[in-house]
């Protein structure tokens, strides 16, 4: 049986079990609202100094990229600073302490011209590569270990092209030994009025089977893509690619979601398979199941009108079809103006990333905001959001109290937990001013548990891109997938975070991404575990 | 080495506006350099987030106005000026004594003004176009000139493009907040009323509700074609109200492929088109191009044109919040069927008149006024999005089509569009009634 069938099966016990368990889980803080965690500035402690800078070209992008190239399981920190060099930061934090980094002897990863990037372990050695999205041409850098990177377009065969590329997304392909990679690009930047000028995607196969990557393929129609995610929306075990698309520069587009099949060319899914016509100005995608019920939301960032989208019901023994409703008003996540400050028109959202902040076992989500650059329809002191969610489903502002509400024209950001203590900290990368960076000092007393697992796999895609990682917490499970792309212009890899509320254990389980669900294993809260195939997870502790 | 794919429309309009590799060395004519600046706002009128339809044809009104003021004073035809017969418009800066005046520099010079200032909101990529476009065409014009005549005609159509954007600030229509949605709107009691119809927060509110309080520009005020109230509302099967609720729905059940057409070429959706006005300024500017017209056709044209669709949104407007009629996609879902989906985005704001019907109607009486009663044209405007031309035999054809699409798309009722088109034509003979020749 397969786990779209057991899924489907088992939904209504799950839907009722969800009840159940948020009740019991949040009960003792229904009155007050979710707990606001303290989200404390250390940028300028941790040692962080970097701006994305450059004009017109640089009005998009702005990515961070998470990842741990010294193997001391501390995500290290990579930020693009447009038409300045990146730069690269060694987490030197210490478990549960304030954040470090230092940025020192040069990675190699210090190119001008990048606009965001995302790790992945392309080859399959243990150690994180990273691609890097740029005005002109995109690099693969290879990582050789201890914090040093090679380019490697020559090695891999990977055609970095002459684009203005803004977006990524990563995964394997069944029986895949090599990744494929989907770069999405903006408008031709030599053009004077470039409306209507978007320039091709690409799909970047395996050659063969691997190693190495086939000349790529053109994504046409392509609608100047700020964020792109593999992602398996019908639990098909065949992720698709999504693709949020900027409606200022296209004409007859909108929102894309192709069928990447193995030894298939792509095809879009049309309105006669379902697919919705949506047209936003699509800017980044964060996905999690919020509802429990087997199938990702996804939160689409646009300007003012920002996207929760939800699939529709999906009819007992029926395929799902690709037709998603909005519910981001009926959710409280329209984030669509300041919630602070005097500026009543509208945002504009960028980065968008779904994380149980304070640990409540209620994902929580993210939204950077700033202005394109200087609009006068749009806000100008654009606080960020973050967006708790209540048991009801409901999502309620909390920036300002959190301490993130800054207004410094944000672009991309991660959640992550920089220094491993089970709560996830920020980072944001500003356009035209400095980055900053927040360490979550947690919610007060009893405000729960977080608990780290990172995936482990032998093989290629080592890090099991594609996976789902349950978890079980109470009567609830929390589910998420594993994936490579989404937000904007700028990805994670390593640890991945579950908010366990008051429990002091959950159990876990991967389903992994060849559709073989691995067992249940319990596991201490507050804890940090490498799940590998056919084995207990194993207890990490730094050192 | 992967190669830009570039659409090729984009690089027709580039080529247009001389950048190029075509790009013609000699000095254009000053109705090209008028052609292009609408070419411009075309798509800025898309890029512009405030640009709902009644700030367009606010717009396009006054940028009209301005060229034709400036076609006026470097003498072309035997245009008259507009001040005293429109609104509030006093006499025009009187050209220099003595100085050559250049009819190319001057209309530059004018309409690139008052583009700067009437579509400044626009975000970085449309102002990066309008210094390039701007600079490139005022070195073009200038090309060859004496530097006095040069200077003379500049800082005089300066002078014309003040004047006209002094005469807008205080129509009611220059300051727009939040995209035109209020912070506060109190909505009316009953399900008769209009209840809002998006998911967006921001639409919770209705657009633009005091626009039909704006000074008007041929018409004396917003009030003067008005209409008789729309079918009393009633979910009594036998109402008038109902069979045209009913007429929607079945419209939607039997829709053929030519209905779809027609509903998505007219759709002319905010930041996805150049909105229903610049819809019909883009129809009259393909009939201008078939008929070579020179400065002065172009300038009476797209000044009369501006005029009476920016008379039509406030006139609708008025009508539209003096009655605040209920959607039908509200009224199907309560009546007939709770999940019923109509084609199109249901626009956030009361139903009656349509605003469609209105300004196409009004539209449809100055172009046929200018035309003739049956000019044939191919509307090529939604090619580049991929929508295939559609043909009419005469601008009222055409108004029609634009008004019953809204039917097919689920956002009017039928009462709507037939006295939309009522009081678009009404309103439209205001503007057709000025007189632009001596």
């Amino acid at each position: 049986m397969t786990t779209m069938h057991l899924l489907r099966r088992r939904l209504p016990a799950l839907l009722a079990a969800l009840a159940i368990g948020v009740g019991s889980l949040i009960s003792a803080r229904a009155d007050e609202g979710p707990a606001v965690p303290s989200f404390v500035d250390e940028t300028a402690a941790a040692g962080l100094d970097s701006v994305y800078a450059g004009d017109w070209e640089y009005m998009v992008g702005g990515g961070a990229a998470s990842f741990d190239c010294d193997d001391d399981g501390f995500p290290d920190l990579l930020l693009a600073g447009g038409e300045a060099p990146a730069k690269f930061y060694r987490n030197a934090s210490e478990l549960g302490g304030a954040l470090k980094f230092e940025e020192g002897a040069a990675s190699g990863l210090e190119l001008d011209a990048v606009t965001g990037a995302y790790p992945l372990d392309i080859d399959g050695d243990g150690r994180m590569d990273l691609v890097l999205l740029r005005i002109g041409e995109n690099v693969v850098m290879r990582g050789l270990g201890g914090c040093k990177f090679e380019r490697a377009n020559e090695a891999f065969g990977f055609d970095g092209g002459d684009g203005w590329s803004t977006a990524l997304a990563a995964t394997w392909e069944k029986g895949a030994s090599w990744p494929t990679i989907a770069i999405g690009n903006y408008i031709d930047r030599s053009s004077v009025m470039p409306w209507g000028s978007c320039t091709d995607n690409w799909l970047h196969r395996p050659q063969g089977s691997g190693p190495g990557f086939a000349p790529p393929l053109a994504l046409t129609p392509s609608y100047c893509a700020l964020s792109m995610l593999f992602t398996d929306w019908n639990r098909s075990g065949t992720p698709a690619l999504r693709v949020s698309n900027d409606r200022e520069y296209y004409k007859g587009g909108q929102e894309q979601l192709w069928r990447v099949e193995p030894g298939k060319a792509p095809a879009l899914y049309t309105e006669a398979d379902g697919w919705r016509y949506v047209r936003i100005w699509g800017m980044g995608i964060a996905s999690y199941d919020l509802d429990l019920d087997g199938f990702p939301e996804y939160y689409l960032t646009s300007m003012a009108d920002n996207r929760l989208q939800k699939l529709a019901p999906v009819p007992d023994g029926a395929a799902a079809k690709p037709s998603y409703g909005d519910v981001a008003l009926a959710k409280g996540v329209t984030a669509h103006r300041p919630y602070v400050g005097d500026d009543v028109k509208p945002s504009t959202a960028w980065h968008a990333q779904f994380e149980d902040v304070n640990n409540d076992g209620l994902v929580d989500l993210f939204v950077a905001k700033g202005n394109v650059a200087e609009m006068p329809d749009f806000a100008a002191l654009d606080p960020n959001n973050l967006l708790l969610q209540q048991p009801d489903g409901k999502f309620v502002e909390a920036g300002d109290r959190a301490g993130v509400a800054s207004t410094r024209i944000a672009r991309g950001a991660l959640l992550t937990d920089f220094n491993l203590d089970g709560r996830v900290d920020l980072v944001v990368v500003n356009r035209w001013k400095g980055a900053e960076l927040w360490r979550n000092t947690g919610a007060g007393e009893g405000t729960g548990a977080g608990l780290l697992l990172k995936l482990a796999q032998p093989g290629p895609n080592r890090d099991a891109i594609g996976a789902f990682v349950e978890v079980r917490c109470g009567e609830r499970v929390l589910r998420r997938e594993i994936t490579v792309g989404g937000g904007h212009a700028s990805g994670h890899a390593g640890w991945w975070h579950f908010g366990l509320g008051g429990e002091t254990e959950a159990e876990v389980r991967v389903l992994w991404p060849d559709g073989t669900a691995g067992p249940w294993h319990k596991v201490a809260a507050e804890g940090r575990f490498v799940l590998g195939r056919d084995a207990d997870p194993m207890p990490w502790s730094p050192g | 080495m992967l190669a830009i794919r570039t659409m090729a429309a984009a690089a027709v309009v580039m080529a247009g506006l001389g950048f190029g590799p075509a790009a013609a060395a000699e000095r254009p004519a000053p109705e090209t350099v008028l052609r292009e600046w609408y070419g411009l706002v075309l798509e800025l009128v898309r890029h512009t987030p405030t640009y709902s339809p009644p700030v367009a044809s606010r717009a396009f009104a006054y940028l009209g106005v301005a060229a034709f003021e400036a076609s006026v004073a470097v003498g072309e035809g035997d245009l008259v000026s507009l001040a005293g017969q429109v609104q509030a418009l006093g006499p025009l800066p009187a050209p220099p004594p003595d100085a050559a005046l250049d009819a190319a520099v001057v209309v530059q010079a004018t309409v690139a003004a008052a583009a700067r200032e009437l579509f400044g909101n626009t975000g970085p990529t449309g102002q990066r176009a309008l210094k390039l476009v701007e600079a490139k065409l005022a070195a073009s014009v200038a090309d060859g000139l004496p530097a006095a005549t040069v200077t003379a005609s500049t800082d005089y159509g300066r002078a014309i493009a003040a004047h006209v954007l002094a005469w807008s600030a205080d129509d009611g229509g220059a300051v727009i907040d939040n995209m035109g949605f209020p912070a506060d709107f109190a909505l009316g009691d009953g399900p008769g009323r209009w209840k809002p119809t998006s998911t967006f927060d921001q639409q919770q509110r209705p657009l633009l509700p005091r626009w039909g309080e704006n000074r008007t520009f041929a018409m004396p005020s917003g009030a003067t074609c008005d209409l008789p109230p729309p079918p009393d509302y009633s979910d009594d099967p036998a109402s008038r109200f109902f069979i045209e609720a009913k007429e929607v729905y079945d419209a939607r059940v039997q829709l053929s492929d030519e209905h779809r057409a027609i509903a998505r070429f007219w759709s002319d959706d905010p930041m996805l088109s150049p909105t229903p006005p610049g819809h019909w300024i883009s129809i009259a500017l393909q009939l201008l191009e078939q008929d070579g017209a020179g400065l002065d056709r172009h300038a009476e044209v797209m000044a009369k044109l501006g005029i009476t669709l920016a008379d039509a949104f406030i006139g609708c407007w008025h009508e539209k919040f003096r009655y605040d009629l209920v959607r039908p996609v509200t009224v199907i879902r309560r009546m007939i069927d709770p999940k019923w989906e109509p084609l199109l985005i249901t626009p956030p704001f009361p139903e009656y008149p349509s605003g469609h019907s209105t300004q196409s109607g009004a539209a449809a009486e100055v172009l046929t006024a200018l035309f003739g009663e049956n000019r044939a044209f191919t509307d090529r405007t939604h090619e580049d999005d991929g929508l295939p031309a559609r043909s009419f035999p005469s601008l009222w054809a055409a108004a029609e089509e634009a008004g019953i699409s809204r039917l097919y798309g689920g956002i009017h009722f039928r009462a709507a569009i037939d006295l939309g088109l009522d009081q678009g034509r009404c309103i439209g003979a205001y503007a057709a009634a000025l007189r632009t020749r001596k």
